[in-house]
């Protein structure tokens, strides 16, 4: 009862839950052009995650693992389905995400292990693999039980909160649920003895151990998607949207959100997207983003590229942005190589490519 | 050589028998711009009230147009052509502008609409921005110090003193108010300017005098002296280099981030706004009086309230946290030292330790319901010391006390709280170039110490000189953000103005 009251009193003046505030990007999330200057070294029709065995960086395009060499790339292995997650495995086999519904193991130890389902529920949009602390587990995060991969914008307009994190055991085969519940869980990465998850819609990166969970870094001005370990120690996030006050609004405004699913075109819904730009039948025209036909790079973004490198302790030292007037939106994935980053911008199908050492030395000046 | 219109010889001012001006000589010539520099405490307050009528010399003489005159009020200074701007304000708060202007001046019949159209012409020609039907209490301190000075030329003094009449101006406003003071000499009005500012000094004097412990250091044309010259008359020591002149290179990584402001809402003053400040850092805050600078870490602190609908979220340590009034923001960890030190900082007639003693109060709340004389001067002993404040004893009253005491004082206040977050607005306003220089290590200390620390100041070499990182505030907002190794003043500037 008087939770309801608090919420009704929240909607009536815009605080609490009903506050559509979004925290800036400022201090080590300064927008730079970093990412939209970057090289590009590849451009692929379906990429959607990148991984490494320390020595070479794969890419899952469609539905075939890639391993890029130079500008050109040669194809390692081909599936049935579309692959919605790719990880190296330490003993040199691979794993990846089928469809987002089923995990399967080739080469390696644990050739042929495969899973479709963990705690009795299916797997749904499995988006990101990890290897565990050890050589015998992955972790596995499953972003939605309600919608699948390719309608991650659906799980967010419905403010989805089914989102897991699953410990799959390779010599056992046995599955672990870590956590649920979560509102979209989006990558995940071993860090000591505890399991980093981007929950997406809640904007945050959780620690997750046997008996707790902590918030590692909270209140992020973008939408987390996968992490990496970073050779220097700490960690790559990468954010595959930023945060407006508008999205924020229609979230909160659920007879209008429910109508707009109902009768609109998703590809024009008020809602991010991985890209934007392309015609204009989108929301967010004129001159709340242009000038003079010009973009704004300050505009409430529809579609934004960031990368942030975190320290041990989940602190941001700096971060690499494509702003709204840029196009490398839609980062899903970023790994380190041999003292190069490379980063997969979705939103336009392109891997670009950053000297760590030259990027330290701009940022941290 | 035109003759001196304003002479004092040998005066000297005793206070209990402490003089605070002894034996000083000094000359105002017609038509000149004499600045009177010197660190707080040096005797200039009291120089001038000599002139200004406001107390009488202990031994000397003073002359005006070579005949001796002793004026015994500001009303009999006044008739003999002196008027000064106090750095205190005196005008009337629940009165309008043009009201105060004309004050002393009525008559049996007051048409008002005639006072306030006279008064509107009058502001209009010293180029005055402000509007003369509104309530001085509504004003802000820039645009009380205007109307401080309008009255003073209104009254049309042959010397105009002014008390440190910058401090609390944009860089626009002081331009205009020294094409002022160069008008007011084409007129043949002498004027003495009293300023912290030395390149202030510098730029507008024709001559200078400095001071130091009320006593008379040296008096020279100003194109004779630079920065350096002055400095080391002021304090008898090379302060150059621990002032403003390093830029600083080497920014300090952020820590956690100890405060998130989002969408921040309040009236016209704060439209929108957000910011963060890491613990470990000092956050600068620049931008023009009147930008919302002020307002928005008043929000913050519980000062103010931020807009009652949609008004924003203010998050501390990662929670959600609205402060009503400043209390709970202090219990918080929030202390806010306030640029208006006279007027929110102390109680002016309490000792150094009582006030000390208060603000650790302010913390405890109910915890410490009855007052402990051993424990306010244990905490008063303590801070005193830490903070170097210099005075006769820890039972002085605070507003006998120098400028630069009293601001460590109110510092002090704040840090006997143990605040994780402290917010300094203007922090050296009306101080003197050696307290700076302490306040400056004291809040570098700070961040050193892990605290997240914002320092607003309108003064720029101020701002680049200690910031780690620099928020440029304009119209309410923050609109630009500057590394300490990228930010210039021009940049700086020019964010704060386009």
């Amino acid at each position: 009862m008087i939770a309801a009251a608090t919420r009704l009193v929240d909607q009536l003046l815009g605080r609490g839950e009903a506050a559509t505030t979004v925290p800036p990007f400022d201090g080590q999330l300064k927008p730079n052009q970093l990412l939209e200057t970057a090289p590009v070294i590849a451009e692929f029709d379906a990429p959607e995650d990148l991984a490494t065995d320390g020595k070479t960086v794969l890419i899952a395009n469609g539905t075939a693992v890639l391993r890029l060499d130079g500008a050109a790339s040669v194809e390692v292995a081909r599936f049935d389905r579309h692959i919605t997650a790719l990880c190296c495995l330490r003993d040199g086999g691979l794993a990846v995400a089928l469809d987002g519904r089923d995990v399967q193991v080739i080469g390696g130890a644990f050739d042929g292990k495969q899973w479709y389902q963990a705690a009795g529920k299916p797997f749904t949009a499995v988006n990101a693999i990890a290897q565990g602390g050890d050589d015998r587990t992955l972790i596995v995060t499953d972003g939605s039980d309600a919608e699948p991969y390719e309608r991650w914008c659906y799980d967010l307009m419905e403010r989805g909160e089914s989102g897991r994190v699953i410990e799959l055991d390779l010599s056992t085969g046995v599955e672990r649920v870590v956590a649920k519940g979560l509102a979209y869980a989006f990558g995940a990465c071993v860090a000591g003895n505890e399991v980093w998850v981007s929950e997406s819609w809640s904007h945050r990166i959780l620690a997750i151990n046997a008996s707790s969970r902590r918030t590692v870094v909270g209140h992020l001005p973008a939408y987390p998607s996968r992490l990496s370990p970073a050779a220097g120690g700490g960690y790559w996030l990468t954010a595959f949207i930023a945060r407006t006050q508008l999205v924020e609004f229609v979230l909160r405004e659920t007879a209008y959100r429910r109508r707009m699913m109902r009768e609109i075109d998703p590809r024009y819904w008020i809602a991010p997207r991985l890209s934007s730009g392309h015609t204009f039948l989108e929301p967010m025209q004129g001159a709340h983003i242009k000038t003079m036909g010009i973009l704004k790079p300050w505009a409430p973004p529809r579609s934004y590229g960031l990368v942030i490198r975190l320290t041990q302790e989940g602190l941001p030292r700096y971060s690499l942005h494509s702003r709204v007037d840029g196009s490398h939106h839609g980062v899903v994935a970023a790994v380190e190589c041999s003292g190069e980053l490379f980063v997969l911008a979705k939103g336009c199908g392109k891997i670009l490519r950053l000297q760590v050492a030259a990027l330290e030395r701009e940022t941290l000046a | 050589m035109t003759a001196p219109i304003l002479e004092l010889r040998q005066a000297t001012k005793r206070y209990a028998g402490v003089p605070a001006i002894e034996n000083v000589d000094f000359d105002l010539r017609r038509a000149e711009i004499h600045a009177l520099v010197g660190e707080n405490g040096a005797g200039k307050s009291t120089l001038t009230k000599v002139m200004a009528g406001v107390v009488t010399l202990s031994s000397g003489t003073m002359l005006i147009e070579g005949r001796e005159a002793e004026p015994r009020t500001p009303l009999e200074a006044r008739h003999l052509g002196i008027a000064m701007v106090f750095q205190e304000n005196s005008l009337i708060p629940t009165m309008t502008v043009a009201q105060n202007l004309f004050l002393g001046q009525e008559k049996f019949y007051n048409r008002l609409r005639g006072i306030y159209i006279a008064a509107q012409q009058f502001l209009q020609s010293l180029n005055f921005d402000v509007a003369p039907t509104t309530t001085v209490s509504l004003l802000g301190a820039a645009k009380k110090q205007m109307v401080e000075i309008a009255r003073a030329v209104l009254h049309n003094a042959k010397v105009i003193i002014f008390d440190e009449p910058t401090a609390s101006l944009t860089p626009e406003e002081k331009k205009y108010f020294f094409d002022l003071m160069l008008d007011l000499k084409r007129r043949g009005v002498s004027v003495i300017f009293i300023s912290h500012v030395l390149e202030e000094a510098l730029q507008i004097s024709d001559r200078i005098t400095v001071l130091r412990d009320g006593k008379h250091v040296v008096t020279d044309d100003t194109a004779r002296f630079d920065r350096a010259r002055i400095v080391q008359a002021m304090v008898g020591r090379d302060l150059s280099q621990t002032l403003y002149g390093k830029r600083k290179q080497l920014a300090r990584p952020p820590g956690q981030r100890v405060l998130s402001v989002q969408n921040l809402r309040m009236a016209s003053f704060v439209k929108n706004t957000s910011l963060s400040v890491f613990a470990g850092q000092i956050t600068g805050v620049f931008g023009l009086v009147g930008a919302g600078r002020t307002e928005t870490f008043k929000v913050v602190s519980g000062v103010m309230k931020r807009d009652f609908f949609h008004g924003g979220e203010v998050y501390l340590h990662g929670r959600p946290v609205r402060y009503r009034v400043p209390a709970p923001a202090v219990r918080d960890g929030i202390a806010y030292v306030t640029e208006d030190r006279k007027i929110e900082g102390f109680f002016e007639t309490m000792s150094i330790a009582r006030n000390i003693y208060m603000g650790l109060l302010a913390k405890l709340g109910r915890k410490r319901p009855l007052l402990s004389q051993s424990e306010a001067e244990r905490v008063g002993d303590k801070w005193i010391k830490a903070l170097n404040i210099r005075a006769i004893g820890k039972d002085v009253k605070v507003v006998e006390l120098s400028g630069g005491n009293q601001q460590k004082v109110v510092i002090a206040k704040s840090l006997v709280q143990e605040p994780d977050l402290i917010i300094f607005d203007e922090p050296t306003r009306g101080v003197d170039v050696g307290a700076i220089s302490e306040i400056h290590q004291l809040i570098n200390r700070l961040a050193d110490d892990g605290k997240a620390v914002v320092v607003i100041s309108s003064y720029l070499p101020e701002i680049m000189a200690i910031s780690d990182r620099i928020l440029v505030v304009r119209q309410g907002k923050v609109v630009e953000e500057f590394s300490a190794s990228e930010a210039t003043e021009e940049k700086i500037m020019y964010a704060a103005i386009h």
